[in-house]
């Protein structure tokens, strides 16, 4: 037995086979209850005439046996309608009708709608364009007036109703067939197959079938309680079946709601519970296809674990000595941060230390995934939809960022801070012009009125370079080119004269020339303002040029930190060395080859114990991967974490080099 | 020029669905002359009638002829009530099913945009679970099964609520009154509404949350309300705009059910009634007139994307 003192989450969640996961997921109680609901009613439906009831239609008031107007209760379990008639027989009558006419409909609409979609989606181009005008017209047509039409003319046989649910039902069928076959013509393997020589045709159909199997039969239930809803409209209207139905046992009932309200009621409550048991069960069956998006709460949370203790063991009392205090913008101590996702709880941020003094320009520097931007979100604490916890300090211009109140950290956050993102094409929102968004900050900020606002908002957009600001405010981004639209994001950077800019990969996106331009502009801007500035980036060119030190981060460490000059002239740590030597040097003879780092950095969820570089290091030992490496240092501010650093003969023999911009 | 060519195809719509229902009921058993005529006329009469309808003409001059009244909005009179003319009868019902349906929208868009914006902020919370939760019992409640509940606890057991429309006074004539009737029909419509907003609005305002701008949004220290509303709320528009304008399109026609069920004399009963009357000429009106309404709210709709989104406008999303 599991001590109820045990926390469950602390617990690592072993792993579960996926489709095992899935369809506990998917079929949870209330799904069962429904199924069971179904059954009942395709039993109530088959055997009707073989249960122990009262004939529908015999009258109460003639024969005794159930009064007008009947309360619920042992007698009838449903009660008695205006002429004493059993409700609940007539309610365990009305299913089969319901269900044969539910059944049939939605079959015949299932495999029409099949066919009509896959023709769209294999043919495309005019068919494609054909039915989605006949779309047009079917949503545009008054779909109760065809029925009504249709009715009057042919009579209210069971075959013309299955027939009118059936021809209505057909576009939703349509659609999802037609975007699966679309998805699955445009397949890589559909090319080879056909290339192998196989009929295209032939391929894209044996391979539809199980592809849209599952999302036709989810979409089957919920169009089944879609014709038993409007049956129950049509019965209001008048013009339902010539048998009893639900619809009109409800239509009937209702007209005495006053007097007997239970002759509405139960029928209309058994109808409601069908409709929910088969959406609930065809909900199911679709998240069987596309597993609903576990989405984890979005919070963000401080986990105060030690957090006086920095990463080499040594107790630290305060976060850096008071002298040194008012000259560093940015101080970070023994940063944790977890993600805390279905899958596992991912380590992105694994304890590191660092600051940034006033002015200076701190590079980071990794490969994709090594948790740059992890890191930089750390310090803002936005993130996308993830359930996030931090530990340690987080210290910008002497705030808390963990752990003050809301209002202090995004007035650091407005005040102190700058961002630019990486991808000016998605950093702007596309439907605000830029002069509402570079305006924004200021005012809820500082409080600005909109005449000041504005005039500095065109200081700003002309101190980063671009042309005729006054014009370019009432833009919209995408009439902006993307390095225009870059200079924006800088000028909404730097909107609140931040002390500190975090800048994250801020050229990856741009072309060359305009990266040099860019880089410059920035640089430029820093010097003016002594701002200080993260520089986070995998390209070592644009670190060596444009910052002070550098921190080389790996696996959501940073394990080598120092100036950048000496750093590059002398790297201790074995990573640094393959990033130096994946970088092509335009010195060298252009068929030189680059060596690359093989591997992937590594997971960061449930990563192994000891150096992370240890499965990709060429000097790796056993003590690598057993024992994570401590900080060693060169000097104050010269550092690296590993167990067998690289000595400085050894790089004689092979030289490295960092091709970059000389400043 | 892309309007031009959208509006070209919604004209084209029009057409085909009102020739087709013209269509329908030339084919339906009913003949509009015998049921001018009424019950004791003889064959000659209805002959006559025939001719004075002009009704013995080829279907397709017949579908002319109409279409041109219908432009001046003469759609002929009504076979059955002596003396109206179709679109007397029309311009009777339609200010009540435009009353209902304008409740219903603001009730629904009212409650379903806050609540969706309080879901969107934390996906996964308690909000967020109780109202997908809500939603998704709401869809599953027909209207007449919804209207039937309400009515019964509105009026029946609380007895707040009158739980038919009996008699309804003008909109500026006794205001109170027609709200207080024309309450738990609008609230009946809203609910079904809001479970379908609700659910567009708050799916595409987490998918707007989690790009870009949204996330620096958020490291300018702008407070979460702001980047909610003023942020994300306008690009995550478009779904919902577009089911608001099927809804109100469909809704013009009638709210067929509510209207009987509540006894609202609108354009849903009118429909109603005169297909069983084989009162041809109203029910081809009825049918002009919800198709132009359906076409005419799907151009608005159009047009409203541009105004949403500026790269709509210029072509480029």
């Amino acid at each position: 037995m599991a001590s109820p003192d045990v926390p469950v989450t602390d617990q690592p969640s072993p792993p579960i086979s996926r489709s095992r996961s899935v369809l506990r997921l998917a079929f949870g109680p209330l799904v069962w209850l429904s199924i069971l609901w179904i059954a009942l009613l395709v039993f109530a439906a088959v055997f009707r005439d073989l249960l122990p009831l009262r004939e529908p239609d015999e009258l109460g008031i003639r024969t005794r046996e159930v009064e007008k107007f009947e309360s619920p209760g042992w007698n009838a379990f449903f009660g008695g309608d205006s002429q004493g008639r059993d409700v609940f027989s007539r309610v365990v009558w009305g299913a089969r009708p319901a269900l044969i006419l539910g059944v049939s409909a939605t079959m015949i609409a299932a495999v029409l709608g099949s066919i009509v979609g896959m023709a769209a989606g294999y043919l495309r181009g005019k068919v494609d364009l054909v039915t989605s005008i006949l779309v047009d017209i079917t949503l545009a047509f008054p779909v109760l007036v065809l029925l009504i039409t249709v009715r009057a003319s042919f009579g209210n046989s069971m075959l013309v109703f299955v027939i009118l649910f059936a021809v209505t039902g057909i576009p939703p069928y349509a659609r999802i067939v037609r975007g699966a076959t679309l998805s699955l013509a445009e397949r890589e393997f559909v090319d080879a197959a056909v290339a192998l020589g196989a009929n295209r045709r032939r391929v894209v159909l044996s391979e539809l079938a199980p592809n849209i199997a599952l999302p036709v039969l989810s979409f089957a239930f919920i169009g089944f309680a879609i014709v038993i809803v409007a049956e129950g409209g049509l019965a209001f209207i008048g013009l339902s079946l010539d048998e009893i139905t639900w619809g009109q046992l409800i239509a009937a009932g209702t007209g005495d709601i006053q007097d007997a309200a239970h002759v509405a009621l139960l029928p209309a409550t058994t109808m409601f519970l069908t409709i929910l048991a088969f959406n609930l069960v065809g909900d199911a069956i679709r998240s069987i296809v596309a597993p609903r998006q576990v989405l984890t709460q979005r919070r963000l949370r401080v986990s105060d674990d030690r957090p006086e203790v920095a990463p080499n063991g040594v107790l630290r009392k305060e976060t850096a000595p008071p002298d040194s205090r008012n000259e560093r913008v940015l101080d970070i101590v023994n940063l944790h941060t977890t993600l805390h996702t279905p899958l596992g709880d991912v380590m992105a941020v694994d304890g590191i230390t660092l600051h940034v003094n006033r002015g200076e320009a701190l590079g980071i520097v990794g490969e994709s995934g090594s948790g740059k931007t992890m890191f930089l979100r750390s310090i803002i604490g936005t993130f996308a939809l993830a359930d996030v916890s931090r530990s340690g300090v987080v210290s910008v211009a002497g705030v808390d960022m963990l752990r003050s109140d809301p209002a202090t950290v995004r007035r650091t956050l407005g005040t102190c801070i700058g961002m630019v993102s990486q991808d000016p094409l998605t950093a702007l929102n596309p439907v605000r012009r830029i002069e509402t968004q570079l305006v924004e900050p200021m005012r809820v900020h500082f409080a600005l009125d909109k005449a000041a606002a504005r005039a500095r908002a065109i200081e700003l957009l002309r101190s980063v370079g671009l042309p005729d600001p006054e014009r370019r405010l009432r833009a919209y981004p995408h009439e902006l080119s993307g390095g225009m639209r870059q200079r924006v994001t800088i000028a909404m950077a730097l909107v609140n004269d931040p002390e500190l800019l975090l800048a994250d990969e801020p050229t990856t996106a741009l072309d060359v020339t305009v990266q040099r331009q860019l880089l410059e502009l920035l640089g430029e801007l820093r010097r003016q303002r002594t701002m200080s500035m993260v520089l986070v980036t995998h390209d070592l060119a644009v670190v060596k040029g444009y910052t002070d030190r550098v921190a080389i981060m790996y696996g959501g460490r940073v394990v080598e930190s120092g100036p950048t000059n000496s750093l590059f002239a002398q790297p201790r740590h074995r990573y640094t060395v393959a990033l130096m030597r994946s970088v092509p040097d335009l010195s060298l003879p252009s068929h030189s080859e680059l060596e690359v780092i093989d591997g992937l950095p590594p997971s960061l969820v449930n990563p192994p114990p000891g150096c992370r570089f240890a499965a990709r290091c060429p000097a790796a030992t056993d003590v690598c991967r057993t024992d994570t490496p401590i900080r060693q240092h060169v000097d104050d501010d010269r550092w690296f974490r590993c167990h067998h650093p690289v000595e400085p003969d050894e790089l004689e023999s092979v030289p490295v080099q960092v091709a970059g911009t000389s400043s | 020029m892309v309007i031009a060519r959208r509006a070209a195809r919604l004209v084209f719509v029009v057409f085909v669905v009102t020739f087709l229902t013209f269509f329908l009921l030339d084919r339906a058993p009913g003949d509009p002359a015998e049921v001018k005529a009424g019950l004791n006329a003889t064959p000659e009469v209805v002959a006559e009638i025939r001719a004075e309808l002009g009704l013995d003409d080829p279907l397709l001059i017949r579908y002319f002829d109409w279409l041109a009244g219908a432009i001046r909005l003469d759609f002929g009179e009504s076979l059955v009530t002596e003396g109206f003319t179709s679109w007397e009868l029309i311009r009777e019902a339609l200010p009540k099913t435009l009353e209902l349906m304008i409740l219903a929208e603001v009730m629904a868009i009212g409650i379903a945009v806050p609540l969706a914006v309080t879901a969107a902020r934390r996906p996964g919370g308690t909000v967020d679970r109780a109202t997908s939760a809500g939603a998704f019992g709401l869809l599953a409640l027909p209207s007449f099964v919804l209207g039937i509940y309400l009515s019964y606890v509105f009026g029946v057991q609380l007895g707040w609520l009158p739980t038919i429309v009996d008699d309804l006074p003008g909109l500026n004539d006794d205001p109170l009154e027609n709200l207080r009737q024309m309450f738990l029909p609008s609230l009946t419509l809203a609910l079904a509404l809001i479970a379908i907003y609700l659910r567009l609005l708050r799916s595409d305002l987490i998918d707007t949350l989690q790009q870009d701008y949204a996330m620096l949004a958020q490291s300018r220290g702008l407070p979460e309300r702001r980047i909610l509303w003023r942020h994300a709320l306008r690009p995550s528009s478009l779904n919902l705009v577009t089911a608001i304008g099927l809804n109100v399109a469909g809704l013009i026609g009638g709210a067929f059910i509510i209207e009987v069920l509540f006894a609202i004399n609108g354009m849903g009963r009118l429909t109603i009634l005169r297909v069983a009357q084989e009162d041809f000429p109203v029910v081809t009106a009825v049918v002009a007139l919800l198709t132009v309404a359906y076409v005419t709210v799907n151009f608005i709709v159009d047009l409203l994307y541009r105004v949403i989104d500026p790269r709509i406008r210029d072509g480029i999303a």
